[in-house]
């Protein structure tokens, strides 16, 4: 009697374990064509901001690092600040996202990011301090720059190289496709995005954790 | 002291304000033309290994670098980041130079990222040539722009003009041994191509793919190799490799590349094992076994056990799929018939006791697992010997047609009253008929197996694709279940003895059942006879097969009318393969027509296009959302699924509306490129469908279709053109609102 008791007590078990492991999907990272995963984000302005309360808006991601001479080419040269200024004008969100940890190259303080900005003549609608690297991490982010495009639908229609020329020369932005400049006027006008994915260029995004 | 220098160089920018632009500001010119130049942690430097060249010679040149400790320049696929150093040439007329060749990189991890370069110091060669026609005499300035990216954590770029003079003469030229010595030790880390008889090949797993060094490795530990992809964007560069050694060849996991959507036409690269030696590998998708050993997303610590634990839930998990997938073989089309004799035969055998019962239900069991495990052991010797076959490949065969159908013919003859199988063919004596019930048994078990293959039912699509791409031992598991589920119902019947009690007693009415069971299998037969003809055309059907059931129906009418006599018998056992042989000639003498208007690819009307690669490749790269219908005429489940569902009115209607590419891959007979794009998509059998959204990657749709479910596959496909649309909208008002 116990024994059948046991017996039955078995098999329930195999089969729930084995229904669980048919049941939980792998976890993975954002993948383009798919939907971006939600994050909650501290801008250096002291306010939170939850990607998915921007359904229905184009979001735009920025992976940032202000030494990175990468970064500088496209700062330096006014490049980055100029896309900004366009597409925000267009309705565009735009998060400039600091993955550096405390102690790497290109770790922000509020105060020192809110100052670079306006140093910078930057105008992200925000800039969002990632000091853990979650999102860095949720979003697969490689480089900066690295840019990440988000449909109204809260599809990921872009990841990849701001541009098609991965160098630290300024001279070469006005030789250079800008994929983020082709995705957004592509997506906008209704056509799909030619070149959804590129190899991302430029310094590695200084994770904590990392040496 | 390095330290110091580098504090004294980072307090040098910070003074200067400009920041690591420093480094790059403008170019560093040698003093001595070629080097060396000392730049942030980086000592470049052009070395000659002779300053002179005759006309029509060659010269070689290393690009030297040394890094500080911890710091490292770049392979010419960098890895998740970083670029590799370049040089662009400024050459006088006459002198050419070669692309700069790159040694075999090392994997430098960083937290999540990895990175392929060379840390401490490197050489890259370079050879320079002259033409024939140049004057001797003259010193030649080479100019050479070298542009690098030298990082630790943070990186650095920096550039250099070198000025390399060389002398044009017709003596040979005298060697810096120096020089020469170190361009050799970087040389001999150069890939080198692969030793005779080795070949690369790769399949695509469900996790990215396996690639595959087959045959000699020169001897090199198995278990020190390393692949370094040619091309970025195929597979994600941190994912840890396992490796294995499966029967004399090399096996890599590669974990693919989040973002990859099609499968690439190869997989280019470079092995490298622990003493250095290193391959330029050029792998192509081909057949190996034991492909699925391993996907393990696990990063980090304990690979090892994170792999296997993960390959067998897995395993299990496929188990069970498969084991559930056999069960719901029993209500496929396909399986009825075969369900009808079994039944037939449970109520002829109601009175016997329950140990004769559970006996039958073993026999019956071994009957299926035995047909599937050789099936299974076809399938594996044809792969080792490097043939491509799917699941229901016999079905491609229009002999194994022929035979299924003169099988269900004769069988329905006997059902409807002609003859007595169990009289007949196995005659004399009670005891050997006791015989021909277990071997009935074991027959229907083979039986239900054989006609169950081609309704590659939901769950099992899956399952057959898994493991057909895995080692034998494990192949043989996934069917044992599979068969094990196909077996199951009728063994739960036999089991329990209160289900067995519900049986109705024998009596007259069982005459008409087996009649009615006849009449079912004689529609089978016309089913095998279409196929056949589809197959091997109409020549071969009417000189072999229809001429083959008359012969069936003589060797009927005499078991019938000399029942249970030893030459009579004999006799019929002559006319049968007489029977089956007919048709076998048939065959091979009359050249099956020209893919006939009997193909699966016409039906549906001229909405779909024939499929090959090259034309998915085609639309692909157009942007086009691609829905593909893997089919064969043999596969009821294909028919059904397009009859009722993918020619309805209003589906077609709407595959029209969204502008959809329709492809259609017809399996009916055998084709290569065919199989190969299903076990890309990690599937073995019909029906398969697929629908590649513009841009995004594929999706697999469920085997049994509905309208529903078309339906809203194609939302996902136009979500990106309807979203869009809207988004415009929203875009106007979120400008006519200032900031968000």
């Amino acid at each position: 009697m116990i024994h059948r008791k046991l017996f039955s007590y078995l098999v329930a078990m195999i089969l729930t374990a084995s229904l669980m492991a048919i049941a939980t999907p792998a976890a993975r990272a954002a993948r383009v064509g798919e939907s971006a995963p939600d994050f909650t984000g501290t801008a250096s302005d002291g306010q939170t901001f939850k990607l998915s309360q921007f359904r229905g808006k184009y979001v735009v991601l920025e992976w940032h690092n202000h030494e990175c001479p990468y970064t500088m080419k496209h700062y330096t040269s006014g490049n980055m600040q100029s896309l900004q200024k366009e597409w925000r004008a267009k309705g565009v969100v735009w998060f400039t996202i600091i993955s550096s940890a405390p102690g790497k190259q290109g770790y922000m303080e509020p105060a020192a990011e809110n100052a670079y900005l306006k140093k910078m003549g930057a105008d992200p609608t925000a800039a969002i301090l990632d000091p853990t690297g979650t999102i860095g991490r949720l979003y697969d982010a490689k480089t900066t720059p690295q840019m990440i495009v988000i449909d109204p639908k809260g599809v990921l229609i872009y990841d990849g190289a701001i541009d098609d020329h991965p160098t630290t020369e300024v001279s070469d932005i006005k030789i250079s496709k800008n994929y983020l400049d082709a995705a957004l006027t592509e997506s906008m006008a209704g056509q799909a995005v030619q070149t959804p994915v590129t190899r991302p260029y430029g310094c590695s995004v200084k994770y904590e954790g990392a040496e | 002291m390095l330290r110091l220098l580098a504090a004294f160089f980072l307090g040098l920018t910070v003074l200067t304000g400009a920041g690591p632009v420093f480094a790059q500001a403008s170019p560093a010119k040698p003093a001595s033309g070629h080097g060396p130049i000392h730049a942030l942690h980086i000592t470049v430097e052009l070395v000659p290994v002779s300053n002179s060249i005759q006309p029509g010679g060659s010269a070689e040149v290393g690009l030297h670098m040394v890094m500080d400790k911890g710091w490292h320049v770049y392979w010419s696929n960098a890895g998740d980041s970083g670029e590799p150093p370049q040089v662009a040439w400024k050459l006088p007329k006459g002198i050419t130079a070669d692309a700069m060749q790159f040694p075999a990189p090392e994997r430098i991890s960083y937290g999540p990222l990895m990175d392929y370069g060379y840390p401490d110091e490197v050489v890259f060669p370079i050879a320079l040539h002259a033409a024939v026609g140049l004057k001797a005499g003259a010193t030649e300035p080479l100019g050479a722009r070298v542009n690098w990216l030298v990082c630790r954590e943070e990186c650095i770029p920096g550039k250099a003009d070198f000025v390399l003079p060389m002398k044009v003469t017709s003596q040979p030229p005298t060697t810096d041994a120096a020089a020469a010595a170190l361009l050799q030790r970087f040389q001999a880390q150069l890939p080198q191509p692969l030793p005779p008889g080795s070949k690369a090949l790769f399949q695509p797993t469900p996790s990215g793919f396996t690639f595959a060094l087959l045959g000699s490795h020169a001897g090199q530990p198995a278990s020190s190799a390393e692949f370094f992809p040619l091309d970025q964007m195929l597979i994600s560069n941190p994912a840890p490799q396992t490796v294995r050694e499966s029967g004399g060849n090399l096996l890599i996991a590669l974990k693919k590349d989040e973002n990859l959507s099609t499968a690439p036409a190869n997989l280019r690269g470079v092995l490298r094992f622990a003493d250095g030696v290193s391959y330029q590998v050029d792998a192509v998708p081909g057949e190996f076994a034991g492909a699925n050993f391993a996907a393990s997303p696990a990063a980090g610590g304990g690979q090892v056990a994170a792999t296997s634990s993960e390959t067998l839930s897995h395993l299990l998990r496929i188990g069970v799929l498969a084991f559930f997938g056999g069960m719901v073989l029993n209500l496929m089309p396909c399986v009825f018939p075969v369900l009808f004799l079994k039944g037939l035969a449970l109520v002829g055998s109601s009175g016997e006791s329950r140990r004769r019962l559970r006996a039958h239900g073993a026999v019956y069991t071994l009957g299926i697992l035995v047909s599937f495990w050789a099936i299974v052991a076809v399938l594996l010797v044809l792969r080792a010997g490097g043939h491509r076959l799917g699941w229901g490949f016999q079905f491609q065969s229009p002999s194994f047609l022929a035979v299924i159908a003169l099988l269900f013919f004769f069988l329905g003859l006997s059902l409807a009253g002609m003859f007595d199988i169990g009289l007949s063919l196995t005659s004399k004596g009670s005891g050997l008929a006791d015989q021909g019930g277990y071997g009935g048994s074991f027959f229907t078990g083979v039986l239900a197996m054989v006609v169950a293959t081609p309704c590659t039912a939901p769950f099992m699509g899956v399952a057959v694709g898994f493991a057909l791409a895995q080692p034998a031992v494990i192949a043989f598991a996934v069917f044992t279940a599979l068969g094990l589920g196909l077996a199951a119902p009728f063994v739960l019947l036999t089991l329990h003895p209160a289900w067995t009690r519900l049986l109705p007693r024998p009596g007259a009415w069982m005459e008409i059942l087996k009649q009615g069971t006849a009449v079912i299998l004689f529609a089978v037969a016309i089913w095998m006879v279409w196929l056949f003809a589809t197959a091997a055309g109409v020549n071969a059907l009417s000189a072999g097969l229809l001429p083959g059931f008359l012969l069936l129906a003589i060797a009927g009418w005499i078991l019938g009318r000399w029942p249970a006599r030893l030459g009579a018998s004999a006799a019929a056992l002559v006319v049968i393969a007489a029977a089956i042989a007919l048709p076998l000639v048939a065959v091979r003498s009359f050249p099956a027509a020209p893919s006939g208007q009997m193909d699966a690819a016409n039906a549906g009307g001229e909405d779909w296009q024939p499929f090959s690669d090259a034309v998915l490749q085609k639309y692909r790269a157009e942007n086009r959302p691609v829905f593909i219908d893997f089919t064969a005429s043999w596969c009821l489940s294909c028919q059904v699924n397009e009859r009722v569902v993918l020619d309805r009115a209003d589906v077609r209607q709407r595959l029209k509306d969204s502008g959809i590419v329709l492809l259609r891959a017809d399996w009916t007979r055998h084709d290569d490129a065919i199989t190969q794009a299903l076990s890309q998509l990690g599937r073995s059998g019909v029906p398969t469908y697929v629908l590649y959204p513009s841009g995004g990657p594929a999706r697999v749709l469920p085997e049994v279709l509905t309208p529903g479910i078309v339906f809203n596959a194609l939302q996902g496909v136009n979500a990106s053109r309807t979203d869009t649309r809207a988004a415009q909208g929203q875009v106007t008002e979120g400008a006519g609102s200032g900031k968000s």
